[in-house]
């Protein structure tokens, strides 16, 4: 019966191409809309639960949150690393992670801050940076680039691919982190002295080139003041949020208690250079304006289906209708109703299965492109990630395409059939 | 054997079409001569299980046939009945190989296609597909489909309907050398190849057509 089938579909080519292709792009654009939706929720609310409190200079709490856990987006400025010691010596206090960002390699940003900010997170290979100017980076940076251990990345200026290359201080790769599909598979880490050693190489560099000795000198009075070196350069777009000597873009910090957190949080924010968030927060925020897409995207999905169910019916029934002929002429020579419903229904059965997979492996394929799109925004897709209402969207297109041949082959097949 | 007994078929409109009982013996070929109209290929229908008389029977070996369900009918000409229709009825895209193993949906052996496609002279056409064949081979096809199973009953609605005469003749013999010792009944307008059955009957003979109205008035 399967063979027959396939046989009689082969016969009709160009017809079945065209159901399947309809079938297709509705399926692949539900199952993609709905697997997007759900993972860029997942990487949000899975990234905030391990701190409580983050601290950085003023400005954009969305920002701040953003920056220092998916890695997006520029840093809001910097703040003195005196602040990091303070809060070390803290009791209240269990974990103090200090923050920086502002160059890259080749496209992946490189954030500055203690070995401390990758645990639970394993390593692939290698060890972890321990040195100045060691750095671990994440899996997809070491796939992107083919890095191995022992490599030399010469990182450049700034967060864009054609800033200044700092040639004169290469991170040396010592690790490799394991894949964890986060933004951390996109990030270059090392430790934060890095970051201030290559940036002082580099400002020295243009301290020489550019002549700028009586500069320098108000640099280090600005410094002394207390007054960091993004203040100072306020205009220039280059330095913008880099992290010099004794500078943080961010300070991460897990307390011993929530009521400490929220004792710490008030503490600065008396300071009016400074801004304290609760990441959960505002990452709760962002959520619930996510949730809002994700409800546009669930509506369009049921829409798209809706639309699927007429597309399919009305070809489906088009192309039974065109069947009328074959279907008279079985039931003439004394094939049953039953077998030639059989017939039919096993032939979109199998338009159906080819339909959904096909529609499976495109969006795959889909979520396989958009993941690096979406990475640099620091959210990572997993194109293996498969949630239960995958399967029953996958299901749902699958009865579609067999429901409307089951009413029309029983209703054609009841026709009198010397009238066909 | 085949029997009928008061048939009659009533059709949409005011007319209706009886039929004088008859009876097809076993083993015998017989042709059924008529013009266009007059219900032969009704009759062959009603034999065939194809539509319901709308009145009398029709009996297989006196087993009453015409009133038993489709589905009965249908596993009944499946299994026992070839039937060769004038317009082949035929899949076009289809491979003649394929067209004749559809019949193995009902679960009918086709392993003596090769046999009856020889005896036809088409073998050699068995991979071509059907609308890449002439209008003759096309027949001889039908007829293989029909043979292929082993029937007991035969039944040809114009098998020569849409062959020219030459090998309208040429198919009708080959047709009957494979019938041999079956019943066959064979429809047709060209009186030219009744003398090559063994009976000959004349529809006006057995059928005669009447308005609803008449019929009514007679009763």
């Amino acid at each position: 019966m399967l063979k027959f089938a396939l046989k009689n579909m082969l016969t009709k080519k160009v017809k079945m191409i065209l159901i399947i292709m309809s079938i297709v792009i509705s399926a692949s654009v539900a199952i993609l809309a709905y697997n997007v939706a759900e993972q860029v929720n997942d990487g949000l609310i899975n990234t905030t639960s391990t701190y409580d409190t983050i601290i950085g200079p003023a400005g954009s709490s969305t920002q701040l949150a953003m920056n220092t856990l998916f890695f997006t987006d520029k840093p809001l400025g910097t703040i003195s690393y005196e602040y990091v010691e303070q809060l070390e010596a803290d009791s209240r206090v269990n974990v103090v992670i200090p923050f920086a960002m502002g160059d890259s390699y080749n496209s992946a940003k490189i954030v500055g801050t203690k070995p401390a900010f990758l645990d639970g997170k394993e390593l692939k290979e290698g060890e972890m940076f321990g040195d100045v100017f060691e750095a671990v980076v994440g899996s997809s940076v070491a796939k992107k680039f083919g890095l191995s251990i022992g490599d030399e990345l010469v990182t450049s200026h700034g967060l864009s691919e054609n800033g200044e290359k700092h040639e004169a201080t290469p991170l040396k790769l010592v690790g490799i982190l394991d894949e964890t599909n986060t933004a951390y598979d996109n990030v270059v880490f090392t430790d934060i002295e890095t970051v201030w050693k290559v940036h002082e190489h580099h400002h020295d560099e243009d301290e020489e080139g550019e002549e700028h000795e009586d500069r320098d000198e108000d640099h280090d009075e600005h410094e002394a003041e207390g007054h960091t070196h993004e203040e100072d350069h306020d205009e220039d777009e280059e330095h913008e949020g880099h992290a010099e000597e004794g500078t943080v873009c961010a300070i991460i910090l897990k307390c011993k208690t929530l009521a400490y957190a929220e004792e710490v949080k008030k503490e600065f924010a008396s300071n009016s250079e400074i801004l304290t968030i609760t990441p959960a927060e505002v990452i709760r925020e962002i959520i619930n304006n996510v949730d809002l897409s994700r409800k546009i995207i669930y509506i369009l999905c049921v829409i798209i289906m809706i639309m699927n169910v007429f597309v399919i019916s009305t070809i489906t029934i088009l192309n039974m209708y065109d069947s009328q002929k074959d279907i008279a002429l079985m039931r003439l020579i004394g094939i049953g109703t039953g077998k030639v419903n059989v017939l039919f229904l096993i032939q979109n059965a199998v338009i159906g299965l080819i339909s959904t997979a096909i529609s499976f492996g495109i969006s795959r394929l889909c979520l396989h492109f958009m993941s690096d799109f979406v990475a640099s925004m620091g959210i990572v897709l997993d194109a293996s990630k498969i949630y239960p209402f995958e399967w029953v969207i996958m299901a749902a297109v699958f009865v579609i395409s067999v429901l409307p041949t089951l009413i029309c082959t029983v209703h054609i097949s009841r026709k009198d059939i010397i009238r066909n | 054997m085949i029997r009928t007994e008061n048939l009659v078929k009533r059709f949409d409109g005011d007319t209706l079409i009886k039929y004088k009982d008859i009876t097809f013996e076993d083993g015998k070929s017989y042709v059924l001569l008529g013009a266009s109209g007059c219900g032969k290929s009704t009759l062959l229908n009603m034999l065939a299980g194809v539509i319901t008389p709308s009145g009398g029977s029709v009996y297989f070996d006196d087993e009453e046939m015409s009133r038993k369900s489709q589905k009965k009918k249908d596993k009944f000409r499946i299994e026992k009945i070839g039937y060769i229709f004038q317009d082949f009825k035929l899949i076009e895209e289809m491979t003649v190989e394929d067209n004749i193993n559809v019949l193995k949906l009902e679960g009918v052996k086709t392993s003596g296609m090769d046999e009856v496609l020889s005896k036809l002279g088409i073998l050699q056409k068995k991979k071509k597909k059907v609308k890449q064949l002439s209008g003759g081979e096309r027949q001889r096809v039908a007829i293989a489909r029909a043979f292929v199973k082993a029937p007991d009953i035969i039944l040809a609605d114009e098998p020569t309907g849409n062959l020219n005469y030459e090998i309208g003749k040429s198919v009708v013999k080959q047709m009957l050398e494979i019938a041999k010792g079956k019943t066959l009944v064979a429809v047709t307008h060209d009186d030219r190849l009744a003398d090559l059955f063994d009976c000959i009957i004349d529809m006006n003979d057995i059928a005669s057509s009447h308005s609803e109205s008449e019929v009514e008035l007679d009763a």
